[in-house]
């Protein structure tokens, strides 16, 4: 695993690297590598088995830079396309998780030809009536000064979870972890905390556009981005088939179930072409 | 001799009839806390009752009267204070009207808001004050403005409505968040170049510095006045040096609550209903750690990460907050909610003043649930016992400590 930092446009973009062979590039959600963790999880490093995995933090997150003042979603995909560039990366598997999810599918829809393979997991970016998206920044608020109950219950499977009591326990916790969930907010603030709220009404419009092949991966309790934008992600992209629910999760499958999200995505890869090869199973 | 504190009548307009067990039942006095709860028969008449009581302020001799916006919460109902500054416009002859604020990001357009000070001035024959504010937490979730960019958004919105009042129309403002092509409000304001504006802030150095530059008066938006008080004016001051400018006492306000009765035991019995039903209940979401904190915090991600570092490091996420208080010693602590004779009131205000070296006072008397009949004589009380020797010790004070000041107001007469 390699931590790296390039510089786009004057900006510091913070990288994280795993893994050999096709790239991948990896787009984090909140609960997530940057967004809440400083490295890579086991999810992570097992998708690095298969692939070249490249996880940039997005603008204000972990390192990197912020983008400036009133920046928003448009802002972001342009700051992708420098990304890209600046990896020299002309074609690549494109993954997003949550928020990266909703970046991932802007770029594919208007730049098909340089994603190769589109997978995404809990993406939020649709309007899908009478399935709000859940609201992050309210249970932010700690209730009691402290306790983070709510936001475990709409983040996770259940307030218990194991991954959701490491990243997001009721007490005052390390000051960097912290520090990573409020850039991640601020983020979040800057690109979908005005209606619309973390998606884009004519995205669902586009997807045709998004032609390669597609991967829908969802946790099957996600209450954050109900698994409706899930099916509705594979209603609107051409080449995706099912919807792949991930048992035991909640919104944040890469870090509640591991194992099952990574495997979801390296058969995808494997069954697609390109990397299969490469696919461990062990 | 040099001018006094000015001393003003700060009606929050809370809701007073919910529910004998609401701390227990409902987690948040604000956003979410179910409007069924309205009373909408018991209701009538509550808005004529507050109007009234400010507009009996008036009469005994406050120097103005302040109003702000809320929206969605039991703690104030005024999600127009425009409004009810009209109707007082109509039922007051002197005070100042003091608006702090209109949350600008919240509203369409700004010019609307130069439109409607616009008027008031006129309607209350140049009694306004402007008072321009972000808005906090809450508002962010009630009107789904996203905090970080929203700061951007008002700084423009502030310059556009200054510059709308000051200069002559038509012009094109080009700003990024309210771009017009033609700016030309009638009316204009009765005062030129324009009314007195004033804008709340904590302490962030970034506002006060927008504050300095521009002239205003920055009010100090804390309910509690201990130490950090005093440095938030010598913070000011400083950085209105920094601008070449220099701090008088009438610069800055701050924002107190007093009920003042014959005794301190008696004030404190007779208070005591109205205070903690507004600490228990209004203060919930909002100064309280019990249910859900709205105001600030990492859900309101608007303070640039450097600041939210520093905040990580000074703040214990456990420590009580106002709305905490369990009993009168834990309020006079937080030097906030001020019961007493007028002797104790009388003595702890000027103990701020002197600390504090400010001029505008903005002092909250109705609270929670107290009925008129008290709401009154407190106010009475201070208006004939504590404001005749809050004026003459602080402008013997401010003689003191701006000499400069005393020497313009010779000049004058």
């Amino acid at each position: 695993m390699t931590n790296t930092m390039v510089a786009v446009r004057g900006r510091k973009v913070a990288l994280i690297e795993e893994g050999r062979g096709e790239p991948l590039v990896y787009l984090h959600g909140f609960a997530d590598v940057h967004g809440v963790a400083g490295d890579f999880q086991p999810f992570h490093l097992r998708l690095g088995t298969a692939a070249r995995v490249i996880a940039p933090a997005h603008p204000g997150c972990a390192q990197s830079d912020e983008l400036g003042d009133g920046y928003g979603i448009d802002d972001v995909i342009f700051h992708y396309l420098e990304v890209f560039d600046a990896l020299g990366l002309t074609s690549f598997d494109l993954v997003g998780h949550c928020v990266g999810g909703w970046i991932a599918a802007e770029v594919a829809v208007r730049y098909p030809e340089r994603v190769r393979r589109l997978a995404l997991i809990g993406a939020c970016g649709l309007f899908v009536p009478g399935a709000p998206i859940g609201d992050v920044f309210m249970h932010s608020q700690p209730e009691r000064g402290v306790q983070l109950t709510t936001l475990r219950r709409l983040l996770f499977a259940h307030e218990s979870a194991p991954a959701g009591l490491r990243f997001f326990a009721s007490a005052r916790g390390d000051v960097e972890e912290e520090m990573r969930r409020y850039q991640m907010l601020r983020f979040g603030s800057f690109v979908g905390f005005k209606p619309p709220y973390f998606y884009n009404r004519v995205l669902r419009g586009r997807l045709y556009r998004a032609v390669m092949p597609a991967a829908v991966i969802w946790g099957a309790m996600d209450r954050m981005v109900p698994c409706a934008h899930g099916d509705a992600y594979v209603a609107g992209l051409p080449a995706a088939k099912d919807l792949t629910l991930i048992a035991g999760a909640g919104h944040a499958a890469p870090l509640e179930q591991a194992d099952a999200t990574a495997n979801a995505l390296i058969e995808f890869l494997g069954t697609t072409g390109g990397a299969g090869k490469r696919v461990s199973n062990g | 001799m040099t001018k006094p504190v000015q001393l003003y009548c700060w009606h929050f307009m809370s809701y007073p009839y919910l529910p004998a067990d609401f701390d227990e039942r409902y987690d948040t006095g604000w956003v979410t806390v179910p409007n069924r709860l309205w009373d909408a028969e018991r209701s009538r008449g509550l808005y004529q009752e507050y109007i009234d009581q400010l507009a009996y302020a008036d009469e005994i001799g406050f120097d103005g009267m302040v109003l702000n916006e809320h929206h969605q919460n039991i703690y104030g109902l005024m999600p127009s204070p425009n409004l009810i500054a009209a109707a007082l416009s109509q039922r007051t002859r002197r005070g100042k009207i003091v608006i702090l604020g209109n949350l600008l990001p919240l509203h369409l357009n700004p010019l609307r808001m130069a439109e409607e000070y616009a008027m008031l001035d006129n309607m209350s024959d140049g009694r306004l004050i402007a008072g321009f504010a972000p808005g906090s937490g809450p508002e962010t979730f009630n009107y789904d403005v996203p905090s970080a960019p929203s700061r951007e958004q008002f700084w423009e919105a502030v310059d556009l409505i200054h510059r709308a009042w000051t200069e002559d129309g038509p012009f094109a403002w080009e700003g990024r968040h309210y771009p017009l092509r033609y700016v030309n409000p009638w009316p204009r304001p009765t005062q030129q170049p324009h009314p007195p504006v004033w804008i709340p802030s904590s302490r962030s150095t970034e506002t006060l510095v927008n504050i300095a530059k521009r002239g205003y008066c920055y009010f100090l938006s804390s309910r509690s006045h201990g130490s950090e008080t005093a440095k938030s004016q010598a913070q000011f001051a400083k950085v209105l040096e920094d601008q070449g400018d220099r701090f008088d006492p009438f610069r800055m306000g701050i924002l107190m609550s007093a009920h003042v009765g014959e005794s301190d035991a008696q004030a404190q019995d007779e208070a005591k209903e109205g205070v903690w039903y507004f600490l228990k209940n209004c203060l919930k979401g909002h100064l309280r750690r019990e249910g859900r904190m709205l105001t600030a915090g990492p859900g309101i991600p608007y303070i640039p990460p450097s600041e939210f570092r520093s905040y990580l490091k000074f703040s214990d996420p456990s420590a009580p907050l106002l709305g905490d208080a369990e009993d009168w010693s834990d309020l006079q602590r937080a030097q906030s909610i001020i019961v007493g004779g007028p002797d104790t009131v009388y003595r702890r205000i000027m103990d701020i003043v002197e600390h504090a070296k400010c001029g505008h006072l903005l002092i909250q008397f109705h609270m929670g649930n107290m009925p008129d009949a008290l709401v009154r004589k407190s106010m009475t009380l201070f208006a004939q016992e504590v404001a005749p020797r809050l004026r003459e010790h602080s402008a013997k004070l401010f003689g003191r400590h701006f000499p400069e000041m005393e020497r313009s107001a010779e000049m004058a007469q």
